[in-house]
């Protein structure tokens, strides 16, 4: 029983697989904006709509029988609406396009946050969102509205995990039909290792400075000003030669005040790799926190010593994809 | 711009508007059945649509199956009790309706809910076999409407909609919808015999002439508003002491009624007609009567219902009961020669009498047939003593024993129609002389608005046919006694006191006006839609080009109808959301387009001259063509609208723009 049960279960997977495959094939990779177009939209009758469908034979044939014309005109109405939901749903569907936004980046175990625009030509309801296993957000876009849409991807592993398919459906407007459409983006999102407590310490570069875990911003020696980049801090702006130069200028440090942390893979003790790298990822945390200059060290991958959002990404990024060939952003 | 994150679960308050939106459409559409049903029933739905809302509005649970299980043996045994049985439209409603009611104590989901609303159409359904009066439409939308709109708001995977929003969904549907209705309507092929035996039509017996005549049948017909059929005549109009319409004629007598017996002998010769003599054309449209006579004028020479056929006594018998109205046409002569052989056995059935039954009048036809020359002489003495005599026309007369024949002539001497052509036949047949009993209509009232008569169930007659020199002849005793009837109408005849309060108020001319004016509407409701069949059917085909439509064609012709129906909805669905045309646009779509497949792809946060920068900034080589593009693009949309020169170039700058993928 058991082992027919399996069988059977394996066997769905397969065929699922292979329905996959095959309508990936028939449609094509996808861009990162995909407009529906009709030939690529399903629809079929939900179990409502069999219902509804034997309703109405049930009234065609005491129709018939009775020779009744009311009765004609009621079951004729119920068809002729049955008819009118069908192409309503199949056009509420049609010509939505989808956008792929960002995905950004989460810790291993939370939800990755694939973000997406949809814009339609009119009003559009009901519109289902969601991976392969059922709706995950559901949207009701009035108008010619620009809709902005989240859908989480519940991740387990760290490094890049991707999307399967985006299955965007609809029963709209009596849910007697289902239409949906699935979209092939190549979309990834960056998962971190997951943050664990560890009892290393920060490695100075030098041990006389193993005192100096935290240091103020007061203490740096200015060194010059360069142009800003994403994930600065607003408080190092130089405003007024930024209004003089007519572009955003950040003042720039050195980190000779001060010797830099070093987040060491030889000097974290764990038990294996990824309690290592967990390990390491929170050191990261703790040390962006705390606002310290600070560099990365593992197997393969140097960054070097710095701080900012832009550089935890650096960090966290070079943990996440550890042993895994990483993949291109 | 909210970002949507999360599915759709129900709030209280949805739960709450699905629940009053579906048994809203459920009470209305049972409106109707209210009207029919016992009380009980109503009052069970009613008590379960308030007992379920409530529990909905105070968060309790449903009742559980020990409550539910028992309540539905219960409500089952009560629906037998109340109809003694469940076959028929009435007690089948009854049980729906109850199924409904404890169907609502266990809905918990919007899937139970749309369960609810396709009952609801049902009981629609059922409604509709019942009523087909005009009001039949409005019903049906409103009712599908409602429907409709509570099935939009139990199946949306989203919060309900609010009022206005549903109202203008289900509008729209119900627009679009219908003209789909009607061509199904007209081109679904029908069938003319039904799959399965109609149900009897049980205690809702329809009103109209009886396969018996006793005494004080017609009379109680009499009182009645009910039209039996309306007449539409081809040319010219029979007087009206020519307007004897002919249906079930009753032959065999036991005692105390006359009986159908059964449908006949189907004459086997064509019935003849005079050249002399006027014929008659007419539609006629019958209310349906449940029973398989057609009414025709007297006597009726051709017919347009293929499958009916003409008896030896006379009788249109239909193929089937009448359960639907129906619409045929027929030509008729009042005086056609009607002398015609008969079968020496039929004679001598139509010569019976039971034996001890009304001594004294089989005593007064021996004794008056004795003082007779003739049989002719006979009957006009019988014919005279009505005349002359006591004898009286109401409509009230008293109750009758076991000889009614006696009772009447020697006794209470007041009568009705049935009455005075019962006595005639049993006196002809005391005399030796073959008679019958005919019963149909007589009159016909002209409605002024239009073309057509109206013949209601107050002209129902009876009148008498005697075998003289060889030929059935009509006698009508009424005529001796109240020939008012026959030239002027019932009410002519009768005493003040006999006409109802209902028949008085009809006297004011204004409210007959509007009566007649509405019966115009129900004449023209009744022959255009429903006595709409395979008959009608094939005459619409006929008429645009299409002769003798098999059901092949009729299949393929609807196909080929809904099909561009429906193209021309989808079409306009399609129209309605497609953007203007806007050639600026389209060509700066397609610009993005090339840089796309360049690998420079417009985020859909960046605006037009942000994407222009970045992608100068990525491949300097592309950066003066697309910061002209970009910069022409912005004038044309944002500074210079109708510029054709500035247009043309834009869009010739674009068309040569091919931007190569990056090497390495």
């Amino acid at each position: 029983m058991i082992v027919g049960t399996a069988v059977f279960g394996d066997l769905r997977r397969r065929l699922a697989q292979r329905n996959r495959d095959w309508l990936k094939k028939r449609q094509g990779p996808d861009g990162l904006s995909v407009t529906l177009h009709r030939r690529r939209i399903y629809i079929l009758p939900t179990k409502a709509g069999l219902m509804y469908g034997a309703v109405v034979f049930l009234l065609l044939l005491g129709s018939l029988n009775y020779a009744n014309n009311m009765g004609f005109v009621l079951t004729f109405l119920l068809a002729a609406i049955g008819l009118v939901a069908m192409h309503h749903c199949h056009n509420n569907l049609s010509d939505v396009t989808l956008t792929f936004v960002a995905a950004e980046p989460v810790f291993a175990g939370q939800d990755a946050q694939f973000e997406f625009v949809m814009d339609s030509h009119g009003s559009r309801w009901q519109l289902e969102l969601g991976w392969d296993r059922g709706t995950e957000v559901t949207v009701d876009a009035e108008g010619n509205e620009r809709v902005r849409i989240r859908l989480p991807l519940p991740t387990k592993r760290r490094g890049w995990i991707p999307c399967t398919r985006v299955g965007i459906s609809t029963s709209y407007p009596l849910g007697l039909f289902r239409a949906w459409a699935w979209v092939y983006m190549d979309l990834h999102a960056l998962v971190y290792p997951q943050p664990v407590a560890t009892q290393a310490q920060l490695a100075p570069a030098s041990p006389d400075r193993e005192q100096q875990g935290l240091r103020g911003l007061g203490d740096d020696e200015f060194s010059e000003l360069r142009e800003y980049r994403r994930g600065d801090s607003i408080k190092h702006i130089a405003w007024k030669s930024a209004a003089s130069h007519g572009r955003l200028l950040v003042k720039e440090y050195r980190e000779g005040g001060q010797m830099p942390l070093w987040l060491d893979w030889n000097h974290v003790a764990a038990a294996d790799t990824e309690a290592r790298l967990s390990a390491l990822t929170r050191l990261a945390l703790d040390a962006d926190k705390n606002q310290n200059v600070y560099g990365l060290r593992i197997p393969g991958a140097v960054v070097p010593p710095s701080r900012g959002k832009q550089h935890l990404h650096h960090c966290l990024r070079e943990l996440a994809v550890f042993g895994t060939g990483g993949k291109p952003e | 711009m909210n970002i949507h994150t999360g599915r759709y679960t129900a709030s209280q308050h949805d739960r709450q508007s699905r629940l009053l939106w579906t048994l809203t459409a459920v009470v209305i559409i049972n409106v109707p059945h209210f009207l029919h049903v016992p009380p009980w029933v109503t009052a069970t739905l009613i008590a379960a649509c308030l007992w379920r809302y409530l529990l909905e509005v105070r968060k309790r649970k449903l009742p559980s199956a020990w409550v539910r299980v028992p309540l539905v043996f219960a409500a089952f045994a009560a629906v037998l009790a109340s109809y003694r049985g469940i076959s028929g439209i009435e007690a089948g409603s009854a049980l729906l309706i109850i199924m409904l009611a404890l169907k609502l104590l266990e809905t918990k989901q919007s899937r139970d809910l749309t369960v609810v609303t396709l009952i609801g159409w049902f009981l629609m359904f059922s409604v509709l076999l019942r009523e087909q009066e005009m009001w039949a439409i409005p019903y049906i939308l409103l009712g599908s409407g409602l429907a409709l709109a509570a099935l939009i708001q139990t199946r949306r995977a989203g919060p309900v909609l609010k009022p206005a929003i549903l109202l203008r969904q289900t509008a729209v549907i119900m627009l679009q919808a219908a003209p789909i209705m009607i061509a199904l309507f007209l081109l679904f092929p029908r069938i003319e015999s039904p799959f399965w035996a109609l149900p009897t039509a049980g205690s809702s017996a329809r009103t109209g002439l009886s396969d018996t005549v006793n005494p004080g049948d017609i009379s109680s017909l009499s009182q009645s508003d009910a039209i039996a059929f309306r007449v539409t005549f081809d040319g010219a109009v029979p007087p009206p002491a020519d307007r004897y319409w002919r249906g079930p004629v009753m032959g065999y007598f036991d005692g105390r009624q006359w009986s159908w017996g059964d449908r006949g002998l189907r004459a086997s010769t064509a019935q003849r007609s005079s050249a002399e003599e006027p014929v008659y054309t007419y539609e006629l449209t019958l209310e349906p009567h449940g029973r398989q006579w057609l009414l025709a004028l007297e006597t009726p020479l051709n017919w347009s219902d293929e499958k009916a056929f003409l008896t030896l006594d006379l009788q249109l018998i239909a193929s089937q009961s009448i359960g639907q109205r129906i619409a045929y046409q027929a030509r008729s002569q009042p005086r056609a020669p009607s002398t015609r052989s008969e079968l020496p056995r039929y004679l001598g059935a139509m010569k019976f009498l039971p034996q001890n039954s009304n001594p004294k009048t089989l005593q007064l036809a021996r004794q008056l047939r004795s003082e007779s020359v003739s049989d002719s002489d006979f009957i006009d003495k019988v014919l005279s003593k009505f005349r002359t005599e006591e004898f009286f026309y109401t409509l009230t007369p008293q109750r009758l024993g076991a000889n009614p024949v006696d009772e009447f002539l020697f006794g209470s001497r007041e009568g009705f129609c049935e009455h005075y052509a019962s006595a005639l036949a049993v006196m002809a047949r005391a005399a030796g002389i073959p008679s019958r009993v005919v019963t149909g209509y007589l009159g016909a009232e002209q409605n002024p608005l239009a073309d057509y008569w109206i013949v209601r169930q107050s002209d129902a007659h009876a009148w008498t046919e005697i075998w003289l020199n060889r030929r059935w002849v009509r006698v009508d005793p009424t005529a001796a006694v109240a020939p008012e009837r026959i030239e002027y109408g019932l009410e002519e005849a009768l005493s003040d006191a006999d006409i109802t309060v209902g028949r008085a108020i009809m006297g004011t001319t204004l409210i007959s006006q509007a009566l007649l004016s509405w019966d115009l509407v129900n004449a023209y409701w009744n022959r255009w839609v429903l006595a709409f069949g395979p008959e009608a059917q094939q005459l619409l085909l006929g008429s645009i080009g299409i002769k003798e439509p098999s059901k092949q064609h009729l299949i393929i012709f609807m196909i080929v109808a809904l099909s561009i129906i429906i193209a021309i909805l989808a079409w306009y669905l399609r129209v309605s959301i497609t953007p203007v045309n806007d050639p600026v646009r389209r060509y700066y779509d397609e610009f993005c387009r090339r840089l796309q497949k360049a690998g420079l792809i417009r985020r859909p946060d960046e605006g037009p001259a942000t994407f222009s920068s970045r992608v100068g900034q990525q491949r300097p080589d592309l950066r003066a063509e697309v910061g002209i593009i970009t910069h022409s693009y912005l004038q044309l949309r944002y500074e210079n609208f109708e510029n054709n020169a500035a247009q043309t170039d834009f869009i010739s700058r674009v068309k040569r723009f091919r931007p190569r993928q990056r090497k390495g």
